[in-house]
């Protein structure tokens, strides 16, 4: 059951990087400070009495805010440099969040008492739904359009009368407004935080994103294959190697990267093309 | 006044360590426009090195940085064989910087835990006789340690200047950084150059590991943050503009140290990053934009 929820949070996580690095083709390091700020948010909100629902969505608008004031500035910059200022913002924020709270933040105890799976469960189900329906309908839409255009070439679609800062803007609005939610989620897992900074860590950007890539970044199930595929494989092999199955997803990262870039789903698709020429000429 | 002088010199030294840092990553990005991700981890990797040739041997941490050089570069040797020569082939510059920096992330996620194992997930350190002691000039004091890295880093430099703008060598690797298909029409070799470049990046993330093994410590996770200076280093310098990465170093450095007497210890990175941010949205050539003669 915790590892469902898990695998719900890093399902909502991917898609949320997969909107803004797969679609749009904006490669964002900074993925860990939207989750973040919407982990603290949410479990301020629901500390104060809110019902955990509104917790969740006041996370989600929270990491938005978050997006607009920081994230925005760093839009304007390209490939390889937007990656870095991403990061390094990630980084700023880790810092000052960490020295605000320097101690732990947890719930008090009645919290911990009726503490059940069950909820948790849904919600995480509940926002994992709603997730992969955002981005179904982003995608086959006009906006969706435009974010391709951008990764595809993105000075063709601004020669094209795309208004790509827009479209780059809602890109990271919406990874965002994702993000955040997938915080509130695990603060609602999660009653404690022993180290606030250890959810604001490049961890929470970097699996995602190897999630996105070994499933197949720019589709809509390639995130959700790529997560079961992390979660579940990363479960069976913690209990036999140990720390040692990080370094075949890192291996099996860099040959998905080098040798097949549209990630499991891409090769599934191309096996399935030429097993269909095959049969056409026989 | 004094802890204005002490400021600036820890920012010094503090800054010529940093500028070391980013020499390897600035070389890659220069020379072949990979983004090597891995740097830190690579930094880190060189670290151990020294540490095991300190811990089993004995050997001084200064003494092997040409041991830890050798091995680095022959690391580098095969990182270009295995992990970048595929990616010439892509179409794009962006399409390389992107799919370079997917393949070093993966790296990472590898070499750490390959690290870990190795060198457990303890931090580690290179403790000598003279660590902690300090040298007094005019009420300020210095770090041996961090004097040692300030006298590495500039020789390092130095060497590198003078390989790139004064050997045959050098000249081939800027004919190949200006335009690789006409240098390969001049009869140079681009992918002997590429690959002996990628091994002495390497070797120059090896320096760094040493230098910052013997000053501060090291562990295997360590990576990242020594990799995010060796980036905000590079942009501060221009991207390409190797000879400026020593003083971009020092100038972040200074940032930092300075920052100190403003708005104390915690935040003092938080700002230097900000500064950073400034500058990259508003000026993204660099603080020291390329002049004619540089690679």
């Amino acid at each position: 059951m915790n590892l469902l929820v898990l695998l719900f949070i890093f399902i909502i996580l991917s898609q949320s990087w997969n909107l803004i690095g797969g679609y749009t083709g904006q490669i964002n390091l900074g993925l860990a400070a939207f989750f973040g700020c919407g982990l603290l948010v949410t479990h301020f909100v629901w500390k104060a009495e809110i019902p955990i629902y509104f917790a969740v969505v006041a996370g989600g608008l929270a990491a938005v805010m978050l997006a607009v004031i920081i994230g925005l500035p760093t839009l304007r910059l390209r490939g390889a440099y937007f990656a870095i200022g991403t990061f390094a913002l990630a980084e700023v924020c880790r810092i000052v969040v960490g020295n605000m709270f320097a101690r732990m933040v947890k719930m008090p105890g009645s919290y911990a008492i009726d503490y059940n799976l069950i909820p948790r469960y849904y919600l995480g189900l509940i926002v994992a739904i709603i997730t992969i329906a955002i981005v179904y309908l982003v995608t086959h839409s006009k906006v969706g359009l435009a974010m391709v255009a951008i990764r595809d070439d993105e000075q063709a679609a601004q020669v094209t009368g795309v208004n790509t800062f827009k479209y780059k803007v809602y890109a990271l609005l919406m990874s965002s407004f994702l993000a955040g939610l997938a915080g509130g989620v695990y603060a609602f897992l999660r009653l404690s935080f022993h180290n606030i900074t250890a959810v604001f860590s490049p961890i929470w950007t970097f699996e995602p994103l190897m999630a996105v890539v070994i499933g197949g970044a720019g589709t809509l199930s390639g995130p959700v294959i790529g997560s079961v595929f992390l979660v579940v494989l990363s479960e069976i092999f913690a209990l036999t190697l140990g720390e040692a199955h990080l370094i075949i997803f890192g291996l099996l990262f860099i040959l998905v990267v080098m040798y097949s870039p549209y990630g499991i789903i891409g090769s599934v698709s191309r096996i399935r093309q030429m097993m269909s020429r095959v049969g056409r000429s026989t | 006044m004094e802890i204005v002088f002490q400021t600036i010199a820890n920012g010094i030294l503090v800054g010529a360590l940093y500028g070391l840092v980013a020499l390897g990553l600035g070389l890659l990005m220069g020379v072949m426009k990979f983004l090597n991700i891995a740097h830190g981890t690579f930094i880190i990797l060189g670290g151990y090195v020294s540490f095991w040739l300190f811990n089993l041997w004995g050997i001084d941490p200064f003494v092997s940085i040409p041991v830890v050089v050798i091995v680095m570069f022959f690391i580098g040797l095969v990182l270009y064989k295995l992990a970048f020569s595929p990616l010439l082939k892509l179409p794009t510059i962006g399409m390389r910087i992107d799919t370079s920096m997917l393949v070093t992330f993966g790296l990472i996620w590898v070499l750490d835990n390959v690290m870990t194992m190795l060198w457990t997930p303890d931090t580690r350190t290179i403790i000598t006789t003279y660590t902690g002691e300090t040298l007094k000039v005019f009420g300020t004091r210095f770090s041996i340690t961090g004097l040692g890295g300030l006298g590495v880093a500039v020789l390092v430099a130095l060497i590198l200047y003078v390989v790139l703008s004064r050997t045959y060598f050098g000249k081939h690797i800027r004919a190949a950084t200006q335009d690789a298909e006409a240098a390969s029409l001049c009869g140079i070799n681009v992918n002997r150059v590429y690959l002996f470049s990628s091994g002495i990046a390497i070797a120059l993330a090896g320096v760094a590991g040493v230098v910052i093994v013997s000053t501060y410590s090291i562990n295997a996770s360590g990576g990242i943050s020594w990799l995010l200076i060796a980036f905000v280093v590079m942009i501060l310098a221009g991207e390409g503009n190797i000879n400026a990465i020593i003083p971009a170093g020092v100038v972040f450095g200074l940032l930092e140290a300075g920052s100190v007497l403003v708005v104390g210890v915690p935040y003092r990175q938080a700002i230097a990053l900000l500064v950073f941010i400034v500058v990259l949205i508003f000026k993204p050539q660099g603080l020291f934009a390329k002049k004619a003669l540089g690679i």
